[in-house]
């Protein structure tokens, strides 16, 4: 009954890709060229595959310290956007009434608004947190909370309220509750939230530049740009650079794929 | 007690309200006490050497803001951007989930392959592409190769150009996003309103305009409004593709809020963030109104 793929719509798909791969090509290629090599930017081969650049960019562009400042704000991140999250969901999607509703669109507001620059720069400086990770850190899960509290709150919505009645009878406490009853069920939605917030907090490039003023506490996106614009005429170091960037992330977006892919769109859709 | 008392007050003791206290925290301290500090101190002389001692100056900051002309290009661009963006990624994302919604091996690898540019950062994104359109770049180098040097150019040496291309990149990146949830969308609906409509012998163009539209305004929705919000906010782009925002004509609302926040104006950097924020929940509100109105119930 189903019709095989048509050849001339996987030849027309496979020109498309090419568009997508291209960009990709060139710069792995790029990245195992000399200099001169690099900068005419095509797609041959490199004479001989120069891997010492990579050796040049992971000594003198900072790449270990981008990575573990990454590493430090994506995780810190995730962990309050997760925990207070799926509180203030539980919260919000089990009570009823108008204090509730109240909070639950206190919430939404959020979901549409942008980076106050010049007053968030005021607040961290009064607060003393200017220019350090931690400031970043809670900036990046304000802005995520409201995503986070409007799917905890929609998904506990549609698990029966007979399970939390059961542990009650049970003689469970309210955290005892949450934790072993109800967080296991959020499996899915905090796997969605995880990824959202995780790659949303990666790729983030404003918060960091706004906030954070020395380069030993910059995440990976803000070496890459330095590091570019330090060497601007080296293209086959910034490839490596960009190569390095991405491949962590490539590899991982190839295993979860499924995960990423439908984390990210389910959650959108629920918004 | 009644039964439902009971349970109400059981709710209570179960879920309290400092459950949401620590959420509530983070998010107003972070995000809305700077919207209010923006609100309050766009209204006073606030700059960097008034650090301490903003003056009431009523409309003063919105006026500066909107007497200058840079500010005027800000919004324009700001608006031309989002509305393109808006237009390619969900006219190319609804192309290919039209193509590739059906589950085949091979469709799930270009699925793939168009998926990937979302999970990138906008930095790598953007440095690479200023590799693609420089002057000796891969693009001139392709027109080159094909015999239309005539065609080549310095792509982000001017305005229209330049525009035209973080446009294109944005879109390009965010076109696979827009596809899954079209995709979504389109395997929700169910297959015998197909197989009555052909047995009735309307063509697939009628299916298309009468059937599939309409049922996926809902994903429409959904992307159209993320779209026109994300790009009424775009920065990375832009301060990437030139350098640093530098240049003015190319300026959007979020750069030329960081522009006037870097020379100290504090005032007016805060206006124009303001001016932002009401703009995008405007626009989102609208939009989501305009296209609610519009869904059907499968």
């Amino acid at each position: 009954m189903k019709k095989k793929n048509n050849p001339v719509k996987i030849l027309i798909l496979t020109v498309v890709s090419f568009v997508y791969l291209i960009p990709i090509f060139v710069m792995v290629l790029g990245s195992f060229k000399t200099k001169g090599e690099a900068v005419r930017f095509d797609l041959s081969l490199p004479e001989k595959f120069q891997w010492a650049n990579y050796e040049y960019v992971i000594e003198n562009g900072h790449v270990i310290t981008g990575y573990m400042n990454s590493i430090l704000i994506t995780t810190a991140t995730t962990l309050i956007v997760l925990i207070f999250g799926a509180l203030a969901g539980i919260y919000v999607g089990r009570r009823k009434g108008k204090l509730v509703d109240t909070v639950y669109n206190y919430f939404i507001l959020g979901l549409t608004v942008s980076l106050q620059l010049a007053t968030t720069f005021a607040l961290l400086k009064s607060l003393n947190i200017y220019g350090t990770r931690l400031g970043v850190i809670l900036i990046n899960a304000g802005m995520q909370m409201p995503f986070t509290v409007m799917t905890f709150s929609s998904f506990i919505k549609g698990i029966p309220s007979e399970i939390d009645e059961a542990a009650i009878i049970d003689g469970c406490g309210s955290l005892k509750l949450i934790f072993w009853v109800l967080l296991p069920v959020m499996k899915p939605i905090m796997v969605t939230n995880l990824i959202v917030t995780a790659i949303n907090t990666w790729n983030n490039f404003m918060v960091p530049l706004f906030y954070l003023d020395s380069a030993e506490k910059w995440p990976i996106p803000l070496m890459v740009y330095n590091f570019f614009g330090r060497y601007a005429r080296n293209w086959n170091y910034v490839f490596v650079m960009l190569v390095i960037t991405i491949l962590p992330i490539v590899i991982l977006y190839l295993c979860l794929q499924k995960y990423i892919v439908e984390g990210m769109t389910s959650g959108s859709v629920k918004g | 007690m009644s039964k439902k008392a009971i349970k109400m007050s059981a709710q209570h003791k179960t879920y309290p309200f400092w459950l949401s206290i620590p959420a509530l925290s983070v998010y107003t301290i972070f995000v809305i006490v700077p919207i209010g500090m923006s609100l309050v101190l766009s209204f006073t002389d606030w700059n960097i050497r008034r650090w301490d001692d903003p003056k009431f100056a009523g409309l003063q900051a919105f006026k500066e803001v909107i007497k200058d002309p840079d500010f005027g290009r800000a919004v324009f661009n700001t608006f031309l951007f989002a509305v393109l963006t808006t237009i390619l990624k969900i006219g190319l994302g609804l192309i290919l989930a039209l193509v590739l919604y059906k589950s085949f091996k091979a469709n799930s690898i270009f699925r793939t392959i168009f998926y990937l540019p979302c999970v990138l950062s906008m930095t790598v994104i953007g440095v690479l592409f200023t590799s693609i359109l420089a002057k000796n770049g891969l693009l001139n180098n392709i027109l080159n190769l094909l015999g239309l040097t005539t065609w080549q150019r310095e792509w982000l040496g001017q305005y229209t150009t330049s525009m035209a291309w973080v446009i294109i990149i944005e879109s390009w990146m965010w076109a696979g996003f827009n596809m899954f949830i079209f995709i979504s969308g389109l395997q929700a609906i169910p297959r015998d309103y197909y197989e009555a409509a052909s047995t009735e012998g309307a063509s697939s163009w009628k299916q298309f305009t009468k059937i599939t539209l309409p049922l996926l305004v809902p994903a429409i929705t959904v992307n159209a409004t993320m779209n026109i919000a994300g790009g009424m906010k775009v920065f990375d782009i832009i301060y990437i593709l030139m350098k640093g925002g530098q240049s003015t004509d190319t300026q959007v609302l979020s750069t030329y809020a960081f522009k006037s926040f870097s020379v100290g104006y504090l005032g007016e950097s805060s206006a124009a963030s303001i001016i932002l924020t009401v703009l995008v929940i405007l626009v989102s509100f609208l939009l989501n109104y305009f296209f609610r109105k519009r869904e059907v119930e499968v």
